[in-house]
């Protein structure tokens, strides 16, 4: 690991080095919806040095597919999902900061969720898993937090749905978050928003594997269906832009039906894909459906449907009334999922609250997923590295 | 200086008097608004000398980079959609420095300014300097100077105004002049003889009456 060098580009080249996933455990927590869950484990990464003042610790939110695996290289060999972003010398320099991810509550990579054993029945929960929300799954960070021995975070921030939990830390955790970075995020889930989701979860639930199969067996055979998959492709469609498909893409073919009357039939009797755009959907959700669990899919998209800071707090400069973080709301003018007029709303309630807010919109081709990107990468890295230093 | 070069291309241009002179007629410890703030040099030298708590508007986004590698807090905005976010008086100074003869609305923004700040500074280059005009009655074309640098069919100045013409925009607008500088060579004057004709820039420090 090198250090001190600043660096003004970084790949996703794993420099921080080997990392391990850890585990917190705690007894439970009491969600939203007043249901208790526990035994609670949080499976995290932690990155650089906690300070002895312990004031210079950043808190990385990943978003709906994401985990607590955020920099470095694993056992498996796997970089983490934002190592551009996170290492020596990089836009979150982990020669400055302690940097802490973990995955979040309803996930399935370590952290409780549909996979893991409801220790009432011994078996996996399943679609049984309680409801959890935005708001639960900040709670859960901040007990990891303050079990770290941390009462007052540097820094929050991430994308999408961690854009979403960037903003409720900062909603309801005033007092343990000095700045916070929300980026390709809105308020309020819109209902274009929830009705992509309501299509990828219907992908799932009309599984017909799901139909046939025994409710307590859930968890076993859930990954005989495609449904999944679909779901992913049905996302995947909604991160890019129209005009990244085409540069990517275009009308390009893998291969030529050559019949030319007839689908060119694959497994099971399903077309394969001919057009590029068509293989690398089939890729996305067949590599989704390995790694990751339909029934967090579902947990996870429901809570951020249900993400409506405006609904909850009558308006949204209620909803901002106690916050004191020093924020920065980032758009891109190529994301049509949460379009830069959903972070406007974020930013135009923060100035109404004469609160310390930057904004800024990319000019970035590469739609939601921009801040995922390579090519958003440097552009991003010299604004947070700039943002992170100004806070004090 | 040549006459068919027009005017030379004076340091105020590149802005060192014209941010001193912003700099004196803003108050230690306040807070500044500065539209069109580009890479943030204005607030970066009112933050260090001056402790000003300060924000900047700007649409270009390589400038917008450089406020936040600066540490200067910035906002993408297009000046032309107005200042609807900003409360009213929330901030003690909006700055608008070589801007104005930008914008598409003009009478609209510098409303805009007269009510989220109690007072608002405004840069321009005059089209009304000696040289300009004679250039227009001389050659009967659009004068192409050191204040306008560009050709007609190509400027970012759409809206070329004088210094007589904002005096008169400040009555119908109702707003009150506090301060009215004359650039003059590179120089701030307040008294000069037949200033709005000899000055290549002018700056007003202006209220809502």
């Amino acid at each position: 690991m090198r250090s001190g060098e600043i660096r003004e580009y970084a790949d996703s080249d794993g420099s921080y080095g080997p990392v391990t996933t850890q585990y917190a455990h705690f007894e439970g927590v009491t969600l939203e919806s007043g249901v208790f869950l526990g035994p609670l484990t949080v499976a995290y990464e932690t990155y650089g040095t906690l300070s002895r003042k312990r004031d210079n610790a950043v808190l990385i939110l990943h978003a709906l597919s994401g985990d607590a695996h955020a920099a470095g290289i694993n056992p498996n060999g796997r970089t983490g999902w934002w190592d551009a972003m996170i290492g020596p010398g990089k836009g979150i320099d982990t020669d400055k900061y302690f940097v802490v991810c973990s995955n979040c509550i309803g996930g399935c990579k370590g952290t409780t969720g549909p996979p893991s054993v409801n220790p009432e029945t011994g078996k996996p929960y399943g679609r049984s898993f309680p409801r959890v929300t935005i708001a639960d799954m900040v709670n859960v960070q901040a007990m990891l937090v303050q079990h770290l021995g941390i009462e007052k975070l540097h820094n929050v921030i991430g994308g999408s749905m961690g854009g979403m939990q960037a903003l409720e830390w900062a909603v309801t955790h005033p007092e343990m978050v000095k700045s916070a970075v929300v980026i390709a995020a809105t308020a309020r889930l819109s209902p274009q928003g929830i009705a992509f989701n309501w299509v990828g979860r219907n992908a799932i639930y009309s599984d017909p594997a799901r139909v046939n199969t025994a409710l307590e067996q859930a968890h076993v055979y859930q990954k005989m269906g495609r449904g999944l998959a679909v779901a992913r492709m049905i996302g995947h469609i909604t991160y890019l832009s129209e005009e990244t498909m085409e540069a990517k893409f275009g009308r390009n073919r893998t291969f030529r039906d050559v019949d030319g009357y007839r689908y060119t039939l694959g497994e099971n009797g399903k077309e394969d894909g001919e057009f590029e755009v068509e293989s690398y959907l089939e890729h996305q959700g067949s590599t989704f459906m390995r790694r990751f669990d339909e029934d967090s899919y579902v947990v996870i998209t429901k809570a951020i449907d249900l993400f409506d800071l405006e609904g909850t707090y009558g308006d949204l400069s209620t909803a901002f009334k106690n916050i004191t973080a020093k924020m920065l709301v980032v758009s891109f003018n190529s994301d049509w999922l949460y379009p830069t007029s959903m972070s406007m709303a974020i930013v135009r309630s923060l100035q109404a609250g004469r609160k310390d807010v930057s904004f800024v919109e990319l000019d970035l081709p590469y739609g939601h997923d921009s801040f995922l990107v390579s090519a958003g990468i440097p552009s991003l890295t010299r604004i947070i590295r700039g943002f992170l230093n100004s806070v004090r | 200086m040549s006459a068919e070069k027009g005017l030379v291309r004076t340091p105020f241009h590149e802005f060192e008097v014209g941010f001193n002179i912003i700099v004196d007629l803003i108050k230690p410890g306040t807070r500044v608004l500065d539209l069109g703030c580009g890479t943030g040099t204005l607030l970066q030298r009112l933050r260090d000398e001056k402790d000003v708590e300060g924000c900047g508007v700007e649409l270009n986004q390589e400038k917008v980079i450089k406020c936040f590698e600066r540490g200067i807090r910035v906002m993408t905005l297009d000046l032309d959609e107005g200042l609807g976010g900003f409360p009213d008086l929330s901030y003690e100074y909006v700055v608008l420095s070589r801007t104005l003869q930008q914008l598409m609305y003009p009478e609209m923004l510098v409303r805009e300014m007269l009510r989220v700040a109690s007072k608002s500074i405004i840069t321009f280059p005059n089209f009304g300097h000696w040289r300009i005009v004679l250039e227009f009655v001389r050659t009967g074309r659009m004068p192409f100077c050191a204040t306008h640098p560009h050709p007609w069919y190509n400027t970012p100045d759409i809206h070329r105004l004088t210094i007589k013409d904002f005096r008169d925009f400040m009555k119908q607008l109702g707003g009150k002049i506090e301060r009215e500088i004359h650039i003059i060579n590179n120089t701030p004057r307040e008294d000069a003889f037949w200033g709005p004709r000899r000055a290549e820039w002018g700056c007003f420090l202006i209220s809502a009456v």
